[in-house]
C-alpha cells in the first residue's frame, strides 16, 4: 500500500515537493531520535517533556499510522514487558523515505531562513 | 509497585470496538501510561484518564486503518466484487441443484407463504394510487365535521350546503366551492326492469374542480335543472348506445330528465364513485330541507379547490370562525375541517362516506394474518436450514481457512436464500393470480379495484421477496458466518443445545396457528349449518314474498287467492327475520319503552304458523280503524304481567292512538338471530302494507313464477312484478359466514400445508441423519414399527404441546368472536376440539409416517452398506 505514493515521488518528471505536517515532521524526528526505542508511550513522553504540551494518544497513533502509510516509518512487533501486563509493544523507524522526507523539509526550512530577514538570535 | 491495576470494562470496550483487528500494542502503551501515571497522580484520575485515552484512541485513524485491514484474510482480494458475486451465484444454484428435494420443498412453503402478502401489497398499492390523477391534487380538500350533540360525538364526511354557500360569498380564497349532493335511491325506468344508478347531483364546477373528462356535450348543461351527464359504461347499461345525448331518462316516482353530456367513466382508483351526474337544482324536494340546514344535512358534501396562493390554515381558521358564530346559539355543536384529497379515501372511520373508503384498521387485520401466514414459512427455512448446517459444514470450513471472511459466508448465504425466495416468487404469483378474483368477489369494495399486474407491482413483489429472503436467511447466514473452521472441518457441529429449543417452541407454534384455523372452521361451519336450519317460531318454507308496490292489497288478494298454487296469503310492513321498524308505546302510569312492530293483516298469524298463548287473532274485517294489537312474551315481561291472560284488554298508547291487546303469541324471532328477542308487537293498518307472503305449494319456481307473472300484469300497474324466497332471503343475509368459512378455510389451508411442509422438511431430516442408528437398531430387533414410534415421538410430542396450548386460547377467542357476531349461537363442545384435534394429528401422522416407515421397513443392510 505504501509503496506507490513513494514511487510517485521518483517518477515525476518535477517531484512535488513533499509536505509534511508540523506535528508529522515532529514525531519523525522524535522517532529518528529515539533510535531503537522508539514505541507510543517513548514517543508521546519524549515529546511531551521536550515540547511541553499534552499530547492524545489517538492523535500520535494516528499520525504514526499515516506515516507508515506513506512509506516514512515502518514498524515491527516485540519487547513484552512486565509494567504492559505482558503486553507487546510496536517499536517504529524511519525509512530511507522518511529520511529523505525529512532532509527535503530541512532544506526548504534552510532555503527560507537564509533568504529571510529574520534576525536568527532570540532575545 | 502499586496494587491499582488498569479498569477492565474500557479495555472489554475497546476490544470489543476493534474486533479482529490487532491493538495488543496499543492496550500495552495504555496499561503502561495507566502505571506511569499512578506514579504522579491518584488511582481515580489515572482511570479517568484511561477512559478518555480509550476513547481517543477508538476514534483514531490508527484504529480504523487496522480494522479495515483486519477485515479479509490474506488471501481475499478485496470486500467486494463482481468475480466474487458471481461465484456466489454459482455455488448458491449449485447447491439447490444438489438438494433438489429439500429446495423446492422450501421453494414451495416460502411460495404459499408469500401468497397473502402479496395480495395485501398490491392492495395496499393500489389504494395509495387513489385519487392522483385530478390535475388540481394538491389543493383540492373537502369540509368534514364533528357533531355533538348532547353526549353523542359523531364524525361526518358530510358538511352543510349552507356552509358551501357561506364559503362562496365571503371567503375569497377559494377558486371554486363545489356542492355535492349524494342521491337516495335513483332507480330508472326502462321497459324490462327498473335500474338502480349511483348518481350524484353536482353543480357545472364539478369538472374544473376534478379532472374527469367529457366525450359529448358541455359541463355547463348541468347548470339547468333535469340535465344528467352520463358515463360511458352507464349510457350502455341504459341504453345500449355511446350515442345518448337528448334521451330522455324515466326515474321511479315519474321524474323525467334528459340527458346532455356524456363522460368517460371515472378512473377506478376515485373515491367519487358514481354512474351519473344531475344537475345541482334537481335534487327531489324530498331532499331538500329547509330547517335545520346547519344541523342536519346527511349525504350533503362541500369540496373546495383553494388558489395556489391560500394556505389551508387560512381556510381552517375560517371555518372555525364560521362554526363559532353559527352555533353558538344552537344546542347541537359543529366543528369543521379540512381533508386533503389524497386523504378520502384512506384517512379515518368517517361516518356518510361519499363513496370507496379504505379503513386502515382494516389493513392492519390483513397484515396480521399476512405474517401468520408468513413468517411461518420464513421459519420453516431457517429452522431446516440450520439443522442441515452439518452437510455444509466443510464447504464453510474450507472457506473460511482460505481467508473467507465473516461477511463473505454471511453474503453467500444470503444470496442463497434471496434466489429460493424470488424463485418462490413466480409459484406465490401464480396463487396471488388464482385467488386474486375470488378474494376480490368478498371484498365490500373489490370491484372498485384494479389488482393487475404492472411493472410497478412487479417491482414491488421483488422487493418483497428479497426482503423475504433476508428474514428467512439472515439466521442461517449469521448462523454460518460464525463457524470456527477447526469445528466446521472437524464435523463438531452444536446444532442442539439452546438454538433446538428455540425451534421446537416455534414448531409448536406453528401446529397451535394450524389447530386454531382448524377449529374456528369447524365451529364456523356449525354455527352456519345451525343458523340456517334455526327454528325461527314461525313457518319460513315456501314463503314467497311480492313486493305490493302500488297495487292495492284487496285487489292483489282477490287477483292472487283463487290460484291453486297458492295456498294462504297475507300482507305485512316487512319481512320477519330480516327487518322489521320500530316505535315507542306508552301506558299512563309507566315509562315508555322502545318496542319493534310489524302491521300486519288478520291472515298473518295463521299463514306464519304463530302460537297464540291467549287471546285472539284480529279480526277478519280489517276496514274500520286501528282498535287492536297482538304482543309477544318479551312485551309481557317489560311490564311486569306474569300471565298472557293477565294483558288482554290492557290499553297502550302507540302512535297516539289507544289500542287494546287482543292477543299474547309465543316468542318468536322477529329479528336475524344477531339479536336477541325484544319487545314487539303486531298492528293491523291498512296502507302500511309492504309486501305479500304468498305460501305456495309448487316446486316448480319457474312455472309458477310464469303464473304469478301473468296474474300480476292484468293488475292496474307499470311496475314489475318483484319475488323472492324468504328462505333466499335469509340466505343473503347470513352471507358473513360463507365468506367469513371461505377465508378460514383458506388461510387454514395455507396455515397447516406451511406447517406440514416444515415437520416434512425436518422428519426427512432426522430420519437421513439417523441412518446408521435405525440399521443396528434393526439388526439387534427392533420392529418396524419400534422404529417408526422412535423416528416420530419428537414431532407426535410437540403436537401434542401444540394442541394444550391451542385449546384454550382458540377456544376463548372463538367464543369472543361468535358472541360478537350472532347473539343465538353454537356453543364451543368437546367434540369439536375432538374432532379438530383427529383432523390435525392424521394429517401430522400421515406426513411423519410417509417417511418414517420407510426408512423403519428398509432392509438394514442396504442401508448399512451405503454408509
Amino acid at each position: 500500500m505504501a509503496i506507490p505514493s513513494v514511487a510517485l515521488i521518483h517518477n515525476t518528471i518535477k517531484p512535488m515537493k513533499i509536505y509534511l505536517g508540523e506535528f508529522e515532521e515532529l514525531v519523525l524526528l522524535t522517532i529518528a531520535a529515539l533510535g531503537k526505542e522508539a514505541y507510543g508511550v517513548s514517543i508521546q513522553k519524549d515529546i511531551e517533556e521536550r515540547c511541553n504540551r499534552t499530547i492524545s494518544i489517538g492523535a500520535l497513533h494516528s499520525t504514526i499510522t499515516r506515516l507508515e502509510e506513506k512509506g516514512f516509518l515502518k514498524s515491527w512487533v516485540g519487547g513484552a514487558t512486565k509494567e504492559r501486563g505482558g503486553r507487546s509493544k510496536r517499536f517504529y523507524e524511519i525509512t530511507n523515505a522518511g529520511n529523505r522526507a525529512v532532509a527535503e523539509t530541512k532544506s526548504l526550512r534552510d532555503e527560507l531562513w537564509s533568504l529571510s530577514k529574520l534576525k536568527l538570535a532570540i532575545k | 509497585m502499586s496494587h491499582h491495576r488498569p479498569p477492565k470494562l474500557p479495555r472489554r470496550i475497546f476490544e470489543g470496538l476493534a474486533g479482529k483487528a490487532n491493538i495488543d500494542d496499543l492496550i500495552g502503551d495504555l496499561d503502561e501510561l495507566f502505571y506511569l501515571h499512578l506514579q504522579t497522580m491518584s488511582p481515580r484520575k489515572a482511570k479517568a484518564l484511561y477512559w478518555k485515552q480509550v476513547l481517543s484512541l477508538s476514534l483514531s485513524y490508527a484504529v480504523r486503518k487496522r480494522k479495515r485491514d483486519a477485515r479479509y484474510g490474506g488471501y481475499s482480494a478485496s470486500s467486494f466484487s463482481i468475480d466474487m458475486m458471481r461465484n456466489y451465484l454459482k455455488v448458491a444454484l449449485r447447491n439447490l441443484y444438489q438438494y433438489k428435494y429439500f429446495s423446492i420443498l422450501n421453494a414451495f412453503g416460502l411460495a404459499i407463504g408469500m401468497s397473502v402478502s402479496l395480495l395485501l401489497i398490491s392492495i395496499y398499492s393500489y389504494v395509495g394510487t387513489y385519487d392522483n390523477f385530478h390535475q388540481h391534487k394538491k389543493n383540492i380538500y373537502t369540509v368534514i365535521s364533528h357533531q355533538q350533540d348532547g353526549v353523542e360525538e359523531l364524525d361526518y364526511a358530510t358538511a352543510p350546503q349552507a356552509l358551501a354557500e357561506k364559503i362562496k360569498t365571503e371567503y375569497s380564497g377559494a377558486q371554486e366551492v363545489l356542492r355535492i349532493t349524494k342521491g337516495y335511491d335513483n332507480q330508472v325506468v326502462t321497459d324490462k326492469e327498473n335500474i338502480p344508478v349511483k348518481a350524484y347531483y353536482v353543480e357545472p364546477e364539478f369538472f374544473s374542480v376534478f379532472s374527469f373528462e367529457m366525450v359529448q356535450g358541455i359541463a355547463s348543461a348541468l347548470a339547468e335543472p333535469n340535465n344528467i351527464i352520463l358515463t360511458q359504461s352507464t349510457a350502455m347499461k341504459l341504453f345500449n348506445s355511446h350515442d345518448v345525448i337528448g334521451n330522455i331518462i324515466t326515474f321511479e316516482g315519474g321524474v323525467t330528465m334528459q340527458v346532455a353530456g356524456l363522460m368517460k367513466d371515472h378512473p377506478m382508483n376515485s373515491h367519487l364513485n358514481f354512474e351519473m351526474l344531475i344537475s345541482h337544482s334537481s335534487i327531489p324536494h324530498s331532499q331538500i330541507l329547509t330547517e335545520d340546514r346547519w344541523t342536519n344535512y346527511p349525504k350533503q358534501y362541500v369540496y373546495i379547490l383553494l388558489r395556489e396562493t391560500t394556505s389551508s390554515e387560512r381556510l381552517q381558521q375560517y371555518l372555525n370562525k364560521v362554526a363559532l358564530q353559527t352555533y353558538a346559539q344552537s344546542p347541537v355543536k359543529v366543528t369543521f375541517a379540512l381533508q386533503p384529497l389524497k386523504e378520502i379515501a384512506t384517512g379515518g372511520d368517517l361516518l356518510q362516506a361519499i363513496g370507496i373508503k379504505w379503513e386502515m384498521s382494516g389493513f392492519l387485520m390483513f397484515a396480521v394474518f399476512a405474517a401468520l401466514i408468513l413468517l411461518p414459512a420464513c421459519f420453516n427455512y431457517t429452522n431446516i436450514s440450520i439443522a442441515r448446517a452439518l452437510r455444509r459444514a466443510k464447504e464453510i470450513g474450507l472457506r473460511k481457512t482460505m481467508g473467507g471472511a465473516k461477511s463473505q459466508i454471511f453474503l453467500q448465504f444470503i444470496t442463497e436464500t434471496v434466489i429460493i425466495t424470488l424463485l418462490s416468487l413466480l409459484g406465490s404469483l401464480l396463487i396471488f393470480v388464482l385467488i386474486r378474483s375470488e378474494f376480490q368477489r368478498m371484498m365490500v369494495a373489490g370491484s372498485s379495484l384494479d389488482l393487475s399486474i404492472n411493472w410497478q407491482m412487479l417491482t414491488m413483489f421483488t422487493a418483497f421477496a428479497v426482503v423475504t429472503g433476508l428474514i428467512a436467511g439472515i439466521f442461517p447466514a449469521l448462523h454460518f458466518a460464525r463457524l470456527t473452521p477447526i469445528q466446521a472441518l472437524k464435523s463438531k457441529l452444536n446444532t442442539r443445545g439452546a438454538s433446538f429449543s428455540f425451534r421446537k417452541i416455534l414448531t409448536v407454534f406453528q401446529f397451535a396457528l394450524s389447530f386454531g384455523f382448524i377449529l374456528a372452521l369447524v365451529v364456523f361451519g356449525r354455527q352456519y349449518q345451525y343458523s340456517m336450519n334455526f327454528n325461527f317460531g314461525f313457518e319460513k318454507k315456501n314463503t314467497l314474498d311480492v313486493e305490493l308496490q302500488d297495487v292495492d292489497p284487496s285487489l292483489f288478494k282477490n287477483a292472487y287467492a283463487g290460484l291453486t298454487s297458492v295456498q294462504s296469503l297475507s300482507m305485512s310492513s316487512g319481512l320477519l327475520g330480516v327487518n322489521t321498524s320500530r316505535t315507542w308505546v306508552y301506558t299512563t302510569e309507566e315509562d315508555s319503552i322502545e318496542a319493534a312492530q310489524l302491521f300486519v293483516d288478520s291472515n298473518y298469524i295463521r299463514n306464519f304458523g304463530l302460537t297464540l298463548l291467549a287471546g285472539n287473532n284480529f279480526p277478519d274485517d280489517g276496514t274500520q280503524r286501528e282498535r287492536y294489537i297482538i304482543v309477544n312474551e318479551e312485551f309481557l315481561k317489560a311490564y311486569k304481567i306474569s300471565q298472557p291472560r293477565e294483558a288482554l284488554g290492557r290499553i297502550f298508547t302507540i302512535d297516539g292512538q289507544d289500542l287494546e291487546v287482543i292477543g299474547v303469541l309465543k316468542n318468536f324471532h322477529y329479528e336475524p338471530l344477531m339479536y336477541p328477542i325484544g319487545k314487539f308487537f303486531f298492528r293491523m293498518k291498512k296502507g302500511e302494507f309492504i309486501y305479500a307472503n304468498l305460501r305456495v305449494a309448487s316446486h316448480d319456481t319457474y312455472r309458477l313464477f310464469t303464473q304469478l307473472e301473468d296474474v300480476w300484469k292484468q293488475l292496474p300497474t307499470q311496475k314489475k312484478f318483484v319475488a323472492r324466497y324468504f328462505e333466499d332471503e335469509l340466505n343473503e343475509a347470513y352471507q358473513t359466514y360463507q365468506v367469513l368459512l371461505k377465508i378460514v378455510a383458506f388461510l387454514g389451508l395455507l396455515a397447516i400445508t406451511i406447517s406440514l411442509l416444515g415437520m416434512l422438511g425436518m422428519v426427512v431430516y432426522t430420519t437421513e441423519n439417523k441412518t446408521k442408528e435405525v440399521s443396528v437398531r434393526k439388526v439387534l430387533g427392533a420392529s418396524a414399527a419400534n422404529i417408526s414410534l422412535l423416528l416420530s415421538k419428537d414431532y407426535l410430542k410437540m403436537m401434542g404441546w401444540a394442541m394444550l396450548f391451542a385449546i384454550p386460547l382458540t377456544a376463548f377467542l372463538l367464543d369472543l368472536l361468535l358472541t360478537e357476531i350472532q347473539y343465538y349461537r353454537v356453543q364451543l363442545s368437546v367434540w369439536d376440539i375432538l374432532l379438530s384435534s383427529f383432523i390435525l394429528l392424521t394429517l401430522g401422522v400421515v406426513t411423519i409416517t410417509s417417511q418414517t416407515y420407510k426408512t423403519a421397513t428398509r432392509n438394514p443392510a442396504e442401508m448399512l452398506r451405503m454408509e
